[in-house]
C-alpha cells in the first residue's frame, strides 16, 4: 500500500481538477453544480477528515465526490422525511379529523408496500448472493472482507453484488 | 479502460450499470476506471439513468436500512429453520452406548423426538465475521467478531454457553423455557428479551434494551440473582464477588450491530482489541500508558484504512504500520 501525504493528494486535486469538473458536470448535468461539488473535495481534502493512507489516490478523488454526491441524496431524503414526520405530528396536535390525514395514510401506505417490495427483491437472491449483499450493504464489509469472511474471492463477490443490483433496479418498480 | 471494467457491448444498461457500480465501489478501482466510466455514461442517456437508478435505491436501503434488515430477518426465520434441522449427534458422544441404540437415538432425534443428552450446537465467527443467526426456538442472535456460542434447546430450557466473545440476543419469548447463558463464572436468566452480552479478556459486560435479564453467579443458582433492566449495563470481573450496575445509552452497546464501534470514555487498548478481532493487522497500543488514554466516538467500521484514519483524527494517536501489524503511538504534536 501506498502512503500518499495530505499534500500530494491536494496537488493531485490540482492537477486533475479540470477532469474532475467534467466528470461532474456529466453527473449532475450542470456546470455550476460541479464546480461547487468540486470545491467541496477540496475542502474535505484541506481539512483533517481526510488523511494519509490511499491505495489508488485517483480514484480516491473521484470516489471522494460521489459520495459527497450520494450524501447529498441521503439528506434530500432525510428531510423529505422530516417533513412528513412534522406534518403528521402537526396534525396529531391539531386533532382535527379533516386536516390532511388522507394524504398521509396513503404516503404511509405506499411507504410500507415499498419496503415489502425491496425486502421481497432481496429475499429472491440465491442465498449466497443475499449473503453477500447484505454482509456488504448492511453489516458494512467491503468486498475484501466479505470475501475473507466466506471463503470467497474477491472478483466472486463483485460478481455476487452485480447479480444483486441488476436483480433489484430490474424487479422494482 | 483497463480491460477490468465492464464492457459497452454485454447486458442491457441495467446490468452495465450494475458491474460499473460495484466496480467503482470495490478497493482496487483505479483512475482509469473512472476514465473509462465516464466515457460509458456519456455513449448513451439510458446509462446514465440506469447508474442513476443504482445510487437512489442503494441510498434508499440506507434510510430504512434497520427496518429493512428486521424484515429480511423475519422472512427468513421459517426458511432457515427448515434449512436446517437438528444435526445427527455424532457417534462420539456415546462411547458407552451400544452402536445399535446409538443408530436408535439417532432415529429418533431424526423424527424430532429430543432425547437426553443432546449435544449442542456449536456457533462460530472468525476475526472479522460477524452472523446472524435464527434459532429454532424464534430467538435471534447476532454474533460479533471472534466469538463462539454453543447452544442446546431443549424441552426445559434453552442453553447458551459463551466463552470469549460478543453477541446480541433478541430472545423469543416463552416461559416455559427460560433462556440460560454460562458466560465466565456467572449464569445469565432470560425469558424474553433484548440484550448485548460481551465477555471479553475476562470482563462480562452485559446491556439491556428491552425486558429484564437476570444474572446469578454460576455455581450458586438459587442466589439471589442482580436484575438488569432496560438501558441498565451492569460488568463483571471474573473471579470477583461484585458487580456494578450503571445507567446507559443501551443501544451504544449494539452499535456493532449496525457496523459501528461506540465508546464513551473507554481506554485505548480497549478500543485496539476490539479493532484487532475486526481486521486482519494486529492492533496494539505502543506501551499501558498509551493504552490508557480515554476515547470518546464512534468508528464506522467499513475497512480497516478508514477506521484508523478517524482513530487518528479523534483521539491524538497516529496508527504506525509495522512488521507484524499496527502499533497507535501517541501524536508527537498536535495537528
Amino acid at each position: 500500500m501506498e502512503r500518499q501525504g495530505r499534500s500530494t493528494l491536494v496537488d493531485l486535486y490540482f492537477e486533475r481538477r479540470a477532469e474532475l469538473v467534467r466528470f461532474f458536470t456529466l453527473r449532475l448535468r450542470s456546470a455550476a453544480a460541479a464546480e461547487d461539488l468540486v470545491q467541496d473535495i477540496y475542502v474535505r481534502l484541506a481539512s483533517a477528515e481526510v488523511d494519509a493512507e490511499v491505495r489508488n489516490p485517483v480514484s480516491y478523488l473521484y470516489r471522494l465526490g460521489s459520495n459527497l454526491m450520494l450524501d447529498r441524496l441521503r439528506g434530500e431524503r432525510r428531510s423529505a422525511a422530516r417533513d412528513a414526520a412534522w406534518r403528521q405530528t402537526h396534525r396529531t396536535e391539531l386533532g382535527g379529523a379533516e386536516v390532511a390525514e388522507e394524504p398521509d395514510a396513503v404516503q404511509a401506505m405506499a411507504a410500507r408496500q415499498r419496503l415489502a417490495a425491496v425486502v421481497t427483491a432481496i429475499a429472491a437472491l440465491s442465498p449466497q448472493t443475499q449473503r453477500v449483499f447484505r454482509m456488504h450493504k448492511f453489516e458494512g464489509l467491503s468486498h475484501s472482507e466479505v470475501a475473507a469472511a466466506l471463503g470467497i474471492s474477491r472478483s466472486a463477490v463483485e460478481k455476487h453484488m452485480i447479480a444483486a443490483l441488476r436483480h433489484l433496479s430490474e424487479t422494482l418498480p | 479502460m483497463t480491460g477490468r471494467g465492464p464492457g459497452q457491448g454485454q447486458g442491457g444498461a441495467a446490468e452495465q450499470a450494475a458491474a460499473w457500480f460495484v466496480r467503482l465501489q470495490g478497493e482496487t478501482a483505479t483512475g482509469e476506471d473512472w476514465l473509462a466510466f465516464e466515457r460509458w455514461l456519456a455513449a448513451a442517456p439510458a446509462h446514465a439513468l440506469a447508474y442513476e437508478r443504482l445510487e437512489s435505491l442503494w441510498v434508499e436501503m440506507d434510510s430504512d436500512a434497520p427496518r429493512l434488515v428486521a424484515a429480511l430477518d423475519a422472512a427468513q426465520r421459517p426458511a432457515a429453520r427448515a434449512a436446517h434441522p437438528p444435526a445427527r449427534p455424532p457417534r462420539w458422544l456415546w462411547p458407552a452406548i451400544g452402536a445399535p441404540l446409538a443408530a436408535g437415538l439417532a432415529a429418533a432425534v431424526w423424527l424430532g423426538v429430543q432425547p437426553h443428552p443432546q449435544p449442542p450446537a456449536i456457533y462460530q465467527t472468525a476475526p472479522g465475521e460477524v452472523r446472524q443467526l435464527a434459532l429454532a426456538d424464534g430467538t435471534a442472535v447476532r454474533l460479533n467478531v471472534a466469538s463462539r456460542l454453543a447452544v442446546t434447546l431443549s424441552a426445559d430450557a434453552r442453553r447458551v454457553q459463551m466463552a470469549d466473545g460478543e453477541a446480541a440476543f433478541d430472545v423469543a419469548h416463552d416461559a416455559a423455557r427460560p433462556f440460560l447463558i454460562q458466560v465466565g463464572d456467572r449464569q445469565v436468566r432470560v425469558v424474553g428479551t433484548e440484550f448485548d452480552l460481551r465477555h471479553r479478556d475476562g470482563e462480562l459486560r452485559l446491556t439491556v434494551r428491552r425486558g429484564v435479564v437476570e444474572l446469578r453467579p454460576a455455581d450458586a443458582p438459587d442466589a439471589a440473582p442482580a436484575r438488569v433492566t432496560l438501558g441498565q449495563q451492569l460488568t463483571h470481573r471474573d473471579g470477583e464477588t461484585g458487580v456494578q450496575l450503571a445507567a446507559v445509552e443501551a443501544d451504544d452497546a449494539f452499535g456493532w450491530t449496525t457496523g459501528q464501534l461506540v465508546y464513551r470514555d473507554r481506554p485505548l487498548s480497549e478500543v485496539a482489541a476490539d479493532l484487532s478481532r475486526r481486521f486482519a493487522s494486529p492492533i496494539r497500543t505502543a506501551d499501558a500508558e498509551t493504552g490508557r488514554i480515554r476515547f470518546t466516538g464512534v468508528l464506522v467500521t467499513d475497512n480497516e484504512a478508514a477506521v484508523l484514519r478517524r482513530l487518528e483524527a479523534f483521539s491524538g494517536v497516529r496508527a504506525e504500520h509495522v512488521a507484524d501489524g499496527v502499533v497507535l503511538r501517541r501524536a508527537r504534536a498536535a495537528r
